[in-house]
């Protein structure tokens, strides 16, 4: 396997519920094998509370791991699979029968302890898993897309089951996932990975709303990134078209990045607001919300995101007014991120 | 078409009927008559001689039973030993001449070992180890291995490295990992492989003799002169005495093994 990670350096604190995210083949389930010792690291080091973990073993680690697989051990039942944990470490039968108990009940498959893992469902299973990876009580919980194999329903009952464990607990828990929606909703921070680089670690709110980094915004499903130069507190478009900034940049040349949620739609010219011109080409309801794309006259296309106000729908297809505030948008900087990338791509 | 079905219903059944049954029945009717001359279809006399014999204590025949089934069960467990660290190294790793390697250890399968009975009996010769159990253990491992060998691999590029990960993560050392993780994947693997070991070994003929030099008595030895002409009712009633401990010996291993099976369930 050619595959290289370089990171070069990454915290995560006690009790976060940590995310690394990013496209298949990114390096974050190799990044958590390693935290998981199954992965040895090539130079560098690993540490737990202070104390230099990089040459210990996983079995010495005292880490859950919860794998996309449930890897529920098939000839052993429910019950002997999440006690597994516990008799490895010389915990007496009786004692660990009764944990195994108190555990699946706390995934809610009490009364399951009896059969084998093949005579359960996907879900069922998984939640096995995260009750055996559990239940000797590890500082850390390592969680390499744990609902990935499972249907959109259950994966959001698995995600609430997980954040109140997570809760519950209080232990630190480092999840992977290629799922956006599964980052926003359940991540305290993130790292957002790319070939074997982290890109950028945050707050899922602040990576969304500041990012410092293009692949970031891109990564997060921020549809309008325009590319140009600042002139005297202004972004100017390579189609021409000419946006208010918050403070003066100077002359650069780079991307600008607009969240669609916040520019508005409106028929006639908003008073306290920068605004330009563009035809409203379609609408798209969804969810209470609706979705349009607009074109400016010089041929830029642009996605916006609103509250449903009935308004937009007799304004397709006619001319109108996009409004946004400065403050809302972001400027990158060319040089920034090619400098960037060329520090941090993996070397042959 | 339900019709050529039929047809071919009935040849297969014709087919096994003469291949597999008669051949039984007949064997059954030899070893306990009297006389069976040409051209009566039953034997003209019931005789208890033939069974009298082989059960009796001057045929020797228990002692060659100990015998095969002394040398059957160990040359299995050796085989097993051998196998569960190859069958790792083939199933689950790659290495340069993986190839070679394989195909060298399946070879005793291409190459019938009765082609290199003589080199072999030349060298056991040098090293001692003809006219003795351990030679003929030695050299029942020859057809025998490559077949517990391939099952070990098969079970190894089934069982892959998720489920030891998984352990690992559970605090499972290496010695724990195998008891409880990698052997219950490995144990129907054994079974066929531990299985075709015994039946092969204990049909041995040509190696046992050439090896054992006429000292190994082993139920294929004792039987063979009987069938090859010599008391076709006793070489009958050896037959199907040969059966039977290769059956019984099939079904102990089954019991022995599913109850182990299912002690690693609990």
């Amino acid at each position: 396997m050619d595959f290289h990670l370089y990171i070069q350096n990454l915290q995560v604190k006690h009790g976060e519920f940590f995310g690394l995210i990013g496209e298949s083949g990114c390096g974050k389930t190799t990044l958590l094998k390693i935290l998981a010792g199954l992965l040895p690291v090539n130079e560098g080091s690993l540490l737990q509370n202070g104390r230099d973990i990089t040459g210990i073993p996983a079995e010495k680690r005292s880490l859950g791991m919860v794998f996309q697989q449930d890897r529920l051990f098939p000839y052993m039942n429910i019950e002997k699979n999440v006690a597994f944990g516990l008799k490895m470490k010389g915990v007496p039968r009786s004692k660990r029968i009764t944990r195994a108990r108190d555990m699946l009940s706390s995934v809610g498959l009490k009364d399951l302890g009896e059969r084998f893992p093949l005579e359960l469902s996907g879900g069922q299973r998984q939640r096995v898993a995260i009750a055996r990876a559990m239940v000797t009580n590890p500082p850390i919980l390592l969680m390499d897309e744990p609902f990935s194999a499972l249907d959109p329903n259950l994966r959001k009952e698995m995600r609430e089951l997980v954040l109140d464990i997570h809760k519950k607990y209080s232990m630190t828990i480092i999840f992977v996932t290629h799922d956006r929606e599964e980052a926003f909703m359940m991540f305290d921070r993130m790292s957002i990975m790319r070939n074997g680089n982290v890109v950028e670690t945050g707050t899922p709110r602040s990576l969304y709303e500041k990012p410092s980094r293009l692949y970031t915004a891109r990564f997060l499903g921020i549809p309008n990134i325009l590319s140009g130069r600042t002139e005297k507190g202004l972004f100017l478009t390579l189609e021409g078209l000419e946006l208010s900034m918050e403070k003066h940049e100077g002359e650069r040349e780079g991307e600008l990045i607009i969240r669609p949620e916040s520019l508005e739609i409106t028929q006639f010219h908003p008073e306290d607001r920068f605004a330009f011109r563009a035809i409203l080409e379609k609408t798209r309801f969804r969810q209470g919300m609706v979705h349009c794309k607009i074109t400016t006259h010089r041929g830029l296309i642009l996605e916006t995101l609103e509250k449903n106000n009935g308004e937009l729908e007799g304004l397709t297809g006619k001319e109108v007014y996009v409004s946004y505030s400065p403050t809302d948008l972001v400027f990158l900087e060319n040089e920034r991120e090619v400098r960037e990338c060329s520090t941090l791509m993996p070397e042959k | 078409m339900k019709r050529v079905f039929m047809l071919m219903l009935f040849i297969v059944f014709g087919l096994f009927l003469i291949a597999g049954i008669f051949p039984i029945l007949y064997l059954f009717m030899l070893s306990f008559s009297g006389g069976w001359s040409w051209p009566d279809i039953l034997p003209s006399e019931f005789s208890l001689r033939a069974w009298k014999y082989v059960l009796g204590t001057a045929s020797g025949t228990w002692h060659s039973i100990g015998v095969s089934l002394h040398i059957a069960v160990v040359v299995t467990i050796i085989n097993a030993v051998i196998a569960i660290p190859a069958g790792d190294a083939l199933g689950r790793y790659k290495f340069p001449f993986k190839g070679v390697l394989e195909i060298i250890l399946m070879l005793p399968i291409l190459v019938p070992p009765i082609v290199i009975l003589m080199g072999l009996h030349r060298t056991f010769i040098t090293l001692g180890l003809t006219e003795k159990l351990s030679g003929v253990v030695l050299a029942h491992m020859l057809p025998t291995l490559p077949y517990m060998i391939r099952a070990t691999t098969i079970s190894f590029s089934r069982l892959g490295f998720e489920w030891e990960e998984q352990a690992k993560t559970l605090g499972a050392g290496r010695i724990r990992r195998f008891a409880h993780v990698v052997f219950p994947f490995l144990l129907p693997g054994i079974i066929v492989g531990s299985a075709l070991t015994i039946l092969i070994s204990m049909s041995q003929y040509v190696i046992t003799l050439l090896i054992g030099g006429g000292q190994v008595i082993t139920l294929t030895m004792r039987m063979f002169p009987y069938i090859n002409g010599g008391d076709q009712g006793t070489g009958a009633a050896y037959s199907i005495l040969f059966a039977l401990v290769a059956m019984g010996l099939m079904v102990l291993l089954d019991v022995f093994l599913n109850r182990l099976y299912r002690e690693k369930r609990m």
